[in-house]
């Protein structure tokens, strides 16, 4: 389980905070829905969940021990439970393939070891077609489906999305969301920020409403009411 | 005239060592900057970027002179001289332009690395090689700066045949004595190595 607990962010002393206090928790086989209006903070939110920012004040565990506590190579090794995909794709030069394998070049894994997952996000996720294609060259769509599998071939147990679908066509969301069901019922814990309300909601299990920096938890039936 | 293979060379070898000289210590410097953020020093060398060539070559004449601190060094009017000068002169051009292109490039691809797992080494090592393109275009950019130099060469050089006139010290000297064709002549081999230069720094910038 991931857990912020009251969490404050700003990213410099003289700016506002983005979180006040907000708590949040992400447990394995469930989906949270992150959203909020426009710079709410729920990017800030997912990007403190993976460990990527160190809050100000309040604490962030990884089934149970707090990861700002711990020293740098115990704190990655914790973190790495966890991948975050930012809404804007970020491809490295080369092809759709490296960028594939790029995490488990960066973990020192070899890409054999993961093979079972790298022929099932690609599959899953319809890239065959494109592996040897220039990453650089990709439809924005194109691009957000490769770092979401990206960040798949790692086999994360805990999924951190930030608007998956915004990029995406109709065939592209069916696609995507049919795959986050089948990860939530292997049991990975998945947090989606998005607007997407349609898609979100549809594999929530529940919803975080963040506004003014703060944390309400709701069913996603009284969100869409 | 002095033989042009000679010069060109040796212009060159000038160029190039200041280039590379420069890079060793302006390209730490520019990561320095984009990953602390020390804004200050980078407006510091943005200012720099501008200062006069002349003025260097003085600064650097004091201190080599023999009446200089580091006169007993005798490096006044070799060519150590004229690429110690050069180098600091490509110095805030190097890092200006590469502080900005790692910054991008640690805000962009560190945080991709370290998303997917990456130690703070492996992130940094990504967002260097990620911007490889953009930081060998600003070193392009020096290069060409630095080969169509003339204060620094002049006044720490000398301008002595054989051993430190470079193409455009060869031209002022050819323009003083009136020999016009021969200066339009090295001039067009400079102005070819410092297009070909921008060119390239163009095209490898445009990789990134």
């Amino acid at each position: 389980m991931i857990e912020a607990r009251k969490v404050w962010l700003r990213y410099t002393p003289s700016q506002e905070w983005v979180l006040r206090g907000a708590s949040l928790t992400l447990a394995p086989g469930r989906i949270v829905a992150l959203m909020g209006p426009n710079g709410s903070g729920k990017t800030s939110m997912l990007k403190v969940l993976a460990g990527l920012i160190k809050p100000g004040r309040g604490e962030v565990l990884y089934e149970g021990s707090n990861i700002w506590a711990m020293d740098e190579s115990r704190r990655l090794q914790a973190r790495r439970a966890a991948v975050y995909v930012s809404e804007k794709p970020v491809m490295v030069r080369g092809t759709v393939m490296d960028n594939l394998l790029l995490g488990l070049r960066l973990r020192g894994t070899e890409p054999r070891q993961a093979r079972d997952a790298l022929d099932r996000v690609v599959e899953g996720l319809g890239l065959n077609g494109m592996l040897g294609m220039d990453a650089r060259r990709l439809s924005a769509g194109q691009a957000q489906m490769v770092s979401i599998a990206r960040a798949l071939v790692l086999k994360p147990r805990y999924l951190l999305l930030d608007e998956p679908f915004s990029h995406l066509d109709r065939a592209r969301r069916r696609l995507l969301a049919e795959l986050l069901g089948e990860l939530r019922g292997e049991g990975i814990g998945i947090a989606i920020a998005g607007h997407e309300e349609l898609y979100t909601l549809e594999l929530a299990d529940s919803v975080a409403w963040i506004e003014s920096g703060k944390v309400a938890m709701h069913e996603p039936g009284s969100v869409l009411i | 005239m002095e033989d042009l293979v000679g010069v060109t060379a040796r212009t060159l070898y000038i160029s190039t060592t200041a280039t590379i000289l420069a890079s060793l210590w302006g390209i730490p410097i520019a990561y320095l900057i984009a990953s602390r953020r020390l804004q200050t020093l980078a407006a510091v060398f943005e200012a720099l970027v501008g200062i006069p060539t002349v003025l260097i070559g003085l600064l650097l004449y004091l201190l080599l002179s023999k009446q200089g601190p580091l006169g007993g060094l005798n490096l006044l009017y070799t060519p150590t001289a004229i690429i110690l000068g050069e180098a600091v002169l490509v110095t805030p051009l190097i890092v200006g332009a590469s502080h900005r292109i790692l910054k991008a490039s640690i805000d962009t691809y560190g945080e991709l690395a370290a998303s997917l797992g990456a130690s703070r080494i492996q992130a940094m090592t990504l967002a260097l090689a990620e911007s490889l393109p953009g930081i060998a275009s600003s070193m392009a950019m020096a290069f060409s700066r630095a080969v169509g130099e003339l204060g620094i060469a002049l006044l720490v050089g000398g301008n002595l045949k054989g051993y430190t006139r470079t193409l455009s010290t060869s031209i002022a000297l050819e323009v003083s004595m009136g020999e016009y064709g021969d200066a339009i002549r090295l001039g067009a081999v400079l102005l070819s190595l410092s297009l070909g230069f921008s060119i390239a720094a163009r095209l490898l910038g445009g990789r990134g």
